[in-house]
């Protein structure tokens, strides 16, 4: 268990909660002259994430020191790079289309994960998204973003 | 008409060429998802509900939501099959459940006896999946008939139970485990309130209108959570892979695996119906039952093949046992059920009592595929056992981006929003980091798919008791479901508190 770690994310859940509670304040208290209205459900959860947000704050100080068993150093180098990569993946997927925004995103994710063998790269990404986008759109009668119109295809 | 009449009427319907196939393909999936490392039942399940939306496109409602749910439920069971194969041929588990399994299938492996520990768990796997069928059953209908006289408060009620039956065993800490059951119920608040049309927290952004998809929540959180976990810790099988020689097992194998398989099927079936208690706990009990009588306990942990096919046999039969408490009470017990449930839901299927008398179609035609499954897996397993094997060597290199690739095309082609691909990035994320800090992610996905009818039948409740609170506790039902939550939360922190060692469920 990580000190730190929990310690952040207890306030995190605590601000979340407060947040709950303050948002269902604006939301009508009554439905059709019934006295239980929308409000009261957000309300009560979010008390009780406060609550136990505290309680795990609060657990925090009791964990027991030099419990840190660290594995080994953690590869943000490659996490990051295919994070980008799918971001860009997911925001130019309409504007340029299914198969060129897969083909390059596995085209990254393959070589960041293992460099070379280039020619495996290139096939497999292909024929991966070429190959979705056919069953999907053609057999399957589907819609995703075809080929960008500036290709003039 | 008594259950075995519409167990027929349930096998007219499995046994539709279209439905045979979708059986086919779960499973088939689903023993890959095993084999593979870095992904298990639920992350595979959860990739799959997008994929089965949109091969079931063309079909009309119901039949759809038969043939996805077959499908799905058969990636769930086929995983656990898929699961016994890398515990046994590499040294590591590839699923949880499986990991008591490595404990005497990797020195059966060392003795050259790889290919009949393989064929015991398929066997053993096979026998406890009829065994939690023929529960299932039987036990289906009375269930819920009782389910059916449930009043609003009863109901809460019960689904309080359930959410914390899976956060009181879930992880190493209640406390997050309940945190993570809270949010979940909290987000499941954002949208249009369905009662009142109020919209809450959408900050007038119309995405936000229809909700949070659980469909988007479950594919991040699972599916890419793990695969981010797989990059960061850099998760891969370099171990020696053991051959495998001879498959079928002798008359002794079989005589001496008999008995765990029996006992490891009730074993796991009863525990697979108490919600929470999840199927890695099912086999780690059949294992300790199995040692605890054996005459020659020494044995075990060397290559004793009771030591597989107890465990083996226990963890799918606590997954066909998980399906009664989700189709007749409609509460999840794991992680994967609450899974199958969102799906179900996604089909505008409601899991519950009624869902026998609304829907017998997809609720026997489930039962009845499931045990036409077993049987493809049985017979999948035995000969092809060596096919298997070799998905292992399937390098991370290639299989990690397209696991990314399909969960970015399966909730584009659901949601068709690049919002809620924007999302699903977040949750990969946020899940991972949580997960890793002992946060479970299952009773997050549950409060989410509870959510909206938690709140339901809480409102109307107070509606008719005109806000009084008490109505929960004076209802003899409700106040029972309500005792045994609170206890389900409180006697596992008490035992912890005297010192005694709580066995947690790490199985989602």
């Amino acid at each position: 268990m990580s000190k730190t770690f929990d310690r952040y994310a207890s306030l995190l859940f605590l601000v979340l909660g407060v947040a709950f509670v303050i948002g269902s304040q604006n939301i009508s208290a009554s439905a059709y002259g019934s006295n239980v209205g929308p409000n009261i459900f957000p309300l009560g959860l979010g008390s009780l994430l406060v609550l136990l947000s505290l309680r795990l704050f609060y657990e925090t100080f009791t964990y027991k020191q030099g419990e840190k068993k660290e594995g080994p150093a953690l590869d943000y180098k490659r996490f990051l790079i295919i994070l980008a990569a799918a971001l860009l993946y997911v925001l130019l997927l309409e504007e340029i289309g299914y198969v060129v925004s897969t083909f390059l995103f596995l085209l990254v994710g393959f070589q960041t994960m293992q460099k070379g063998k280039w020619l495996n790269t290139l096939l497999i990404s292909g024929a991966f998204s070429f190959g979705i986008y056919f069953l999907y759109v053609n057999v399957l009668d589907g819609t995703l973003p075809g080929l960008p119109t500036w290709l003039g295809l | 008409m008594d259950a075995f009449h519409y167990l027929l009427n349930g096998f007219a319907t499995a046994l539709q060429w279209q439905n045979i196939i979708f059986a086919f393909v779960g499973v088939l999936i689903g023993t890959v998802v095993g084999v593979l490392p870095g992904i298990g039942p639920i992350s595979g399940v959860a990739l799959l509900i997008p994929v089965t939306a949109s091969l079931t496109g063309g079909l009309p409602p119901e039949e759809a939501a038969t043939s996805a749910i077959i499908l799905l439920a058969g990636v769930y069971y086929g995983a656990m099959y898929g699961g016994s194969t890398t515990s046994i041929l590499l040294n590591t588990p590839g699923e949880s459940s499986s990991v008591v399994t490595v404990l005497d299938g990797y020195p059966m492996a060392k003795q050259g006896r790889a290919g009949v520990a393989l064929a015991i768990a398929a066997i053993g796997s096979f026998v406890a999946g009829i065994v939690s069928l023929v529960g299932l059953v039987f036990l289906a209908e009375p269930l819920s008939d009782v389910a059916l006289k449930l009043s609003p408060a009863d109901e809460f009620s019960l689904m309080i139970l359930g959410l914390c039956a899976l956060s009181g065993l879930a992880g190493k800490s209640v406390t997050k485990a309940l945190i993570m059951t809270v949010f979940g119920l909290l987000l499941a608040t954002i949208g249009i309130d369905n009662v009142s049309g109020v919209s809450r927290f959408t900050f007038e952004m119309p995405e936000l209108y229809s909700g949070l998809e659980f469909l988007t929540i479950a594919v991040g959180v699972f599916a890419l959570g793990e695969v981010f976990k797989t990059i960061l810790e850099r998760d891969s099988n370099e171990g020696e892979i053991a051959k495998i020689s001879r498959i079928l097992p002798t008359k002794q194998d079989l005589k001496e695996s008999a008995g765990p398989i029996i006992r490891g099927s009730l074993v796991g079936f009863f525990k697979g119906i108490v919600p929470g208690s999840g199927a890695t706990l099912a086999s780690f009990l059949a294992y300790l039952l199995e040692k605890k009588i054996s005459k020659n306990p020494e044995k075990f942990g060397k290559g004793a093949i009771a030591g597989v096919a107890a465990p083996e046999s226990a963890n799918n039969a606590a997954s066909g046992g998980a399906m009664i408490p989700l189709l007749t009470l409609g509460i999840p017990g794991t992680g994967t059920t609450a899974v199958l449930m969102g799906a179900l839901i996604m089909y505008n299927v409601q899991p519950g009592p009624l869902l026998f008398d609304e829907h017998p179609t997809i609720a026997w035609g489930l039962i009845a595929s499931m045990f036409i499954g077993n049987l493809m897996l049985l017979i999948l397993n035995m000969p092809l056992v060596k096919v298997f094997a070799k998905l292992i060597e399937t390098p991370p290199k290639y299989l990690i981006p397209m696991i990314v690739a399909i969960s970015i095309f399966g909730v584009y082609a659901v949601r068709v929003s690049v919002f809620d691909l924007v999302l699903l990035l977040i949750c990969g994320v946020v899940g991972y980091f949580l997960a890793k800090n002992d946060f479970p992610m299952a009773p997050l996905v549950l409060g989410l798919v509870l959510g909206p009818m938690i709140e339901n039948n809480l409102r109307r409740a107070l509606t008719t008791s005109n806000g009084d609170f008490s109505v929960f506790i004076e209802k003899p039902v409700s106040l029972v479901f309500l005792i045994i939550a609170v206890l389900w939360i409180t006697v596992p922190l008490i035992m912890k508190m005297r010192g005694k060692k709580v066995v947690v469920n790490v199985e989602g």
